[in-house]
């Protein structure tokens, strides 16, 4: 008994200690002006997120996720890196020729990353673009409009990131491959923050892998991202989660797209990493605009894979489509929640949604909340959800044709997932995808 | 949008709510004020037993501690519980033992409601009533006719007196005090309602239904209902509602339980038609209502079938916890908004036994400014091997202010288990409309037809006598309602 009261308020003590580790950290950076000239924001911010604190489960957004286990350990604040540091390697993709980014515990890794110089394509560390007009015009104005407790934590008290810009008219030749390694050598806290700008009329492609050393301690990593997707750009975005079971995963995307622009996510998670939460929000912030939201999630062990989107229809005329798949292996979890908003007067509205999901643990779960909220009456919107695991039949169908039962399961997969897979825009990715789906399946 | 149909909404707004008369009769009403007195009062007013009355204390003393929620999706109306009046009733003789000792002041306004309770004037033996006026049930007919078979149909109140056991043994299984804040408050001051026992393997001859009137000031109606079907019974209940028009709201807080036995099955209809409150959304009853249903047994079923198309705030989730094997639930619903009218209703279903299956259709039609929101539960408990669950749930949308919101929790953790889920939201489509009216039929009966079929097929669970009903309510609420 005695026992077990010590072990509840060590538990405590050590939340408090990273909560107040991270409010302390902060108000001394803030205090000794190290911020320069975010310092406003940083406040402002830091204000929000003591005012909320961490999320409990009594959080709707975070009712099948709890991340108390997860902050209530302790963490540094800085990494040990770890030398050698050839996991990058990891999340090479066959054949894929691209501009190359490696993140190494959130910081840009400039031996690392090719160092081609291309017209029209800026990346830079984060801290070097506080400078810059687009970046003065974008950063925070739509990310932290959302309430979600560790976006203004990250404001708060990020310590690296990314700035990619892809200029006006700019059609970039090769995708840009951004690798997020996890290597320290301690339990660590990152906060890291993106910022990408696509100007009017730009195309690009940018994939992100996550990986970790072999050697890395567990890590928690706060990841927000702002996209900006201006008039008439096009931008093919793919999320590879094949991180190891030690590292957790926040990442936090908020895209605003212009008029007749075009946003594709490709949101994929394999089996490895113990906690991935994704929060994925499009704002279609003006007529003629069109995103899809593509997502597969194969879980195993005990892994919780949870997704959460928001298509916020603000204009009329515009398109979204998302489809996300989940097969859940063993004892994992996966969480869906999806939400279509269709403001006032956003008339002529598609926006289409389906979450399937092949439930194959014996103890696995599947939590999904694909849900509506329509306020303009010419709409077309639907959505569906479907739960089920492999069909007997097609199985004694293939079965009976000789294919072993392994195989057949692949097979059986690969139709669950190909309409996701099908709609990748890069043949390499989508091969590599199915080369993961495949060995992600015991 | 074009003008017609500016005109037609208009029109629609302008529609006259038909029972919206208020009965002036003497009436017997608790002063207003929650406490441990009150619930004292209500508990003497019906001389019940102590540990009833203990029941009530617990369930008001955990009322006092809960807060109001605040995920539903609307703005929860500041209610003042100490401002509401928790008991009234018509003041008559002590007992009524035929109907001329009712006061016809009464009878008038259930004849004017359409609602018969001579028995020598309702069709021979096709619906027994229980009428209940504000807080007490008025008349119960066709006592007789059910008793000789042992089926107890009588108000709560009789219940409690009479079967004390059978109360005792049921109350509060399904819906616990503590459920939620307004299933708390009807647990503490619950005035009347029905009570329905069919005993094994007896099949219940006639349409059971209850008619609920609020006609008193400043009152709020708190019945609660509580119906169980043993082995092999089978039951269909039917419940229909009205109030007067009022300015101020008032709040109808029931609390229904079902209990099916093995192989027994409750079908449970709701006609809602309170009054909404004018097109400006002044008045209206708010209504909170906790509906709840267990399969108990093996092979048991339960249906819930509700036409809503009244009440300022619609607020509920009828729902079935599935716990035998091979139990079915099931939830069909229209829910129709306007005006400033608010809906946020759906269901629940918890799967907990084997091989159960649930199937869920929710139509919801919002016109006007109104916000109406499904909002429903699946649960797959991992002992809930090779159950299903089929969930459709479409909107309709009726003008360009209203809303159409779905929030549904599916929640798995099994893997036999399979489960569907979809839902469409759209308006009216102009090709539809465009076809009937090209032959000749006026758009408001155009879109009358159009609605009757969107929701045919929930109308079509309903008892034949009322589906007629609840079409032609349908047709009056909608009224010039095209968009």
């Amino acid at each position: 008994m005695l026992d077990e009261v010590a072990a509840d308020t060590m538990i405590t003590q050590t939340s408090d200690s990273l909560y107040t580790q991270l409010i302390k950290t902060a108000g001394e950076r803030l205090s000794s002006g190290t911020t320069g000239s975010l310092d406003e924001i940083r406040k402002q911010a830091l204000e929000r997120f003591k005012a909320a604190g961490f999320p409990t489960v009594k959080n709707e957004d975070w009712k099948y996720t709890n991340i108390q286990p997860l902050v209530n350990q302790p963490y540094a604040l800085e990494a040990e890196p770890i030398s050698g540091g050839a996991a990058w390697e990891k999340a090479r993709i066959p054949d894929l020729d691209a501009y190359r980014v490696v993140m190494v515990n959130g910081q840009y890794s400039s031996e690392l990353s090719s160092d081609e110089e291309i017209p029209g394509l800026q990346i830079m560390p984060i801290e070097q673009a506080f400078e810059r007009l687009c970046f003065a015009k974008y950063f925070t104005a739509y990310a932290d409009k959302t309430d979600n407790p560790f976006v203004a934590l990250n404001t708060a008290s990020f310590t690296s990131g990314l700035f990619i810009e892809v200029g006006k008219n700019t059609q970039l030749q090769k995708p840009i491959h951004i690798i997020h390694v996890a290597a320290s050598a301690n339990p660590f806290f990152s906060q890291t923050r993106n910022l990408y700008v696509m100007g009017a009329f730009a195309e690009a492609e940018i994939i992100e892998s996550f990986v970790t050393d072999d050697a890395a301690e567990r890590s928690l990593s706060n990841h927000v991202t702002e996209i900006m997707v201006r008039e008439n750009a096009k931008l093919q975005h793919y999320y590879l989660q094949v991180a190891g079971e030690q590292s957790n995963y926040l990442n936090h995307t908020e895209i605003h797209q212009e008029k007749h622009s075009l946003y594709n996510n490709y949101n994929c998670s394999f089996p490895g990493a113990a906690f991935v939460r994704n929060n994925i929000n499009v704002r279609l912030g003006d007529s003629e605009v069109e995103s899809h939201l593509y997502g597969i999630a194969l879980t195993a062990g005990s892994q919780l894979v949870d997704n959460h989107t928001i298509v916020d229809h603000m204009k009329p005329n515009c398109e979204s489509y998302e489809w996300y798949k989940n097969i859940t292996q063993d004892t994992s979890t996966a969480v869906f929640n999806g939400k279509i908003f269709v403001r006032l007067d956003a008339q002529k509205t598609n926006a289409f949604q389906q979450n399937n999901n092949m439930l194959i643990g014996e103890k696995s779960a599947v939590y999904t909340k694909p849900q509506l909220e329509i306020f303009a009456d010419d709409v077309k919107c639907s959505h569906g959800c479907t739960i089920g695991q492999f069909d007997n039949e097609a199985l004694f169908y293939l079965r009976a044709r000789g294919i072993s039962e392994a195989q057949a399961r692949i097979l059986l997969i690969h139709a669950f997932a190909f309409d996701v897979t099908s709609r990748f825009a890069n043949d390499t990715v989508r091969q590599y995808v199915e080369h993961l789906a495949e060995e992600g399946l015991q | 949008m074009s003008t017609k149909d500016d005109a037609l909404l208009k029109e629609l707004a302008l529609e006259e709510y038909k029972y919206g008369f208020s009965t002036d009769i003497e009436m017997d009403i608790a002063p207003k004020g929650l406490n441990e007195d009150t619930v004292r009062l209500i508990s003497a007013k019906k001389n019940e037993p102590e540990w009833l009355l203990e029941w009530r204390l617990k369930a008001l003393r955990h009322f006092l501690q809960m807060e109001m929620p605040t995920w539903q999706n609307f703005e929860t109306p500041e209610v003042d519980f100490q401002d509401i009046s928790y008991y009234a009733a018509p003041k008559a003789k002590p007992k009524l033992n035929s109907l001329d000792e009712v006061d016809p002041e009464l009878l008038s306004t259930f004849e004017k409601l359409g609602i018969p309770l001579d028995e020598q004037k309702v069709l021979a033996g096709v619906v027994a009533v229980d009428a209940v006026f504000d807080s007490v049930s008025v008349k119960t007919t066709f006592r007789e006719k059910l008793k000789e078979q042992g089926i107890i149909f009588s108000s709560f109140g009789e219940a409690v007196q009479e079967h004390p056991e059978l109360v005792k043994q049921y109350l509060g299984t399904v819906v616990p005090q503590t459920d939620n804040v307004y299933a708390a408050l009807n647990s503490a001051v619950f005035s009347d309602g029905s009570f329905v026992y069919i005993p094994k393997g007896v099949r219940c001859p006639m349409e059971l239904s209850t008619y609920f009137r609020i006609n008193a000031e400043n009152t709020g109606q708190f019945e609660r209902t509580l119906i169980i079907a043993d082995e092999g019974a089978y039951v269909s209940y039917l419940e229909g509602c009205t109030a007067p028009k009022r300015d101020e709201n008032q709040m109808h807080a029931a609390v229904v339980e079902l209990i099916a036995h093995k192989d027994a099955e409750i079908k449970y209809s709701t006609v809602q038609n309170w009054y909404p409150g004018d097109k400006d959304g002044n008045g209206g009853i708010y209504n909170f209502v906790t509906k709840r249903g267990i399969c108990k047994g093996d092979h048991s079923k339960i249906s819930w079938t509700q036409v809503e198309t009244g009440s300022a705030i619609t607020w509920k989730y009828p729902g079935v916890i599935l716990k035998g094997d091979h139990s079915v639930g099931e939830f069909y619903s229209v829910a129709l908004t306007r005006n400033q009218q608010v809906a946020d209703t759906g269901t629940k279903m918890i799967h907990l036994g084997k091989n159960t299956r649930s199937k869920i259709i929710s139509k919801g039609i919002s016109a006007g400014v109104s916000q109406n929101s499904y909002r429903g539960l699946v649960k797959i408990g991992p002992g809930a091997d090779n159950s299903r669950n089929f969930t459709q749930c479409d909107s309709l949308l009726i003008g360009d202010r209203c809303g159409a919101h779905t929030f549904p929790y599916i929640e798995n953790r099994n893997k036999t288990a399979t489960l569907e889920h979809e839902a469409t939201t759209s308006k009216i489509g102009e090709d539809q409309l465009f076809y009937l009216t090209q032959r000749g039929i006026d758009p408001e009966k155009a879109v009358g037809l159009i609605v009757n079929g969107y929701a045919k097929e929930v109308l079509n669970q309903l008892p034949m006598e009322f589906a007629v009903e609840a079409q032609k309510l349908l047709a009056i609420s909608l009224e010039g309602s095209v968009g």
